[in-house]
């Protein structure tokens, strides 16, 4: 790697640090969930090494408890990860004329942090061994959370009892506060919300996943009637 | 079956992200699917949440004693209130963990 080259590098791993530690609680859960649901370590880590997008994982493992089966887990997860299509889309300037190799390797590494720290840079300034030192910072930071998570869950007793599950609806709900700034937003959630305890109470295998799609159609159509009228 | 899982999602996940860095893909999402899939991450989080709050135990309870209820709406308000995600997720559970013992 030449001087330029690490210094990049350098540059872009400095810059990951408070974001990854900011992500600490969720690794940890990440790990001890995984723990939680009968998985081994092995695999609890490999989701967090394979896999690598926490919302995803965490909502795989809560599916698992939950008796889902793997075809609307996939589905769940598929849907879930969908904005990073619009991540990859906004960078595609910047990473698509790049080496194959590179393009898989950072495209591995295209987080939600990865993304907001990475994604102001147009084509003269971008900097591929910036982002790597971002990318891969992360990753590191992200499995180390994991493993620390995976090493509690197996050495703490009965901490399925501890309400662990609260911490995944914690997570989320302040997530998803935020993002609800307007009626179409407020409108998915509330279908959402309805009918994923509704389809559940009724013992639907694909209770989460027809209550979010439901949820983003309707948000969607609230959108397009408000574009209409204005 | 769990690697099967964890080998499923990681593709597809990769999937998601290295689809639009394919040079070769003329592919573009349309307005509509955007704004569709702009509703994703607020539409399945709430869809998970759901009945994690409203049926512990896979025991439908409507209560407005229900303490995952009660520590939700903490949340939500530490977020309006004080716009710190961390805080208002650690300050929430603490709470419920609280409400559980007292409520049980």
């Amino acid at each position: 790697m030449p001087q330029l080259a690490r210094h990049a590098f350098l540059h872009g791993a400095l810059a990951i640090v408070p974001l990854s530690l900011a992500v600490a609680p969720w690794g940890l859960l990440a790990g001890s969930m995984a723990i939680e649901a009968n998985l081994t370590a092995l695999q609890g880590q490999g989701l967090s090494a394979i896999v690598f997008a926490g919302a995803a994982q965490l909502v795989a493992i809560g599916m698992l408890k939950g008796g889902a089966n793997l075809a609307s887990i996939l589905l769940t997860t598929l849907l879930l990860t969908s904005q990073h299509l619009l991540y990859g889309l906004s960078m595609r300037p910047v990473l698509s004329p790049l080496p194959l190799r590179w393009r898989m390797g950072l495209g591995f590494l295209l987080t939600d942090e990865f993304f907001a720290l990475t994604s102001r840079y147009d084509q003269q300034q971008f900097n591929r061994w910036y982002a790597l030192g971002v990318g891969l910072t992360f990753y590191v930071a992200w499995n180390l959370f994991t493993l620390v998570g995976i090493i509690v869950g197996q050495n703490i007793p009965h901490l399925d009892q501890l309400g662990l599950d609260f911490s995944i609806v914690a997570t989320f709900v302040a997530l998803i506060t935020p993002l609800v700034r307007n009626l179409p937003t407020l409108v998915c959630v509330a279908v959402s919300l309805f009918t994923s305890v509704l389809f559940t109470h009724w013992h639907w295998e694909t209770a989460l996943v027809a209550a979010g799609l439901l949820g983003m159609g309707a948000g969607f159509v609230c959108q397009k009637l408000a574009e209409g009228r204005s | 079956m769990i690697w099967l899982l964890i080998a499923g999602m990681g593709t597809l996940v990769f999937l998601n992200r290295y689809a639009f860095l394919e040079p070769r893909l003329p592919l573009r999402l349309g307005s509509n699917a955007r704004q569709f899939l702009g509703f994703a991450v607020p539409g399945m989080l709430t869809a998970i949440c759901g009945p994690i709050i409203f049926m512990p135990d896979h025991q439908l309870d409507l209560s407005l004693l229900n303490p995952y209820l009660l520590g939700s709406l903490v949340a939500i308000a530490l977020v309006l209130l004080t716009r710190r995600v961390l805080l208002s997720m650690l300050v929430s559970m603490l709470i419920f963990f609280l409400l559980r013992s007292w409520l049980a």
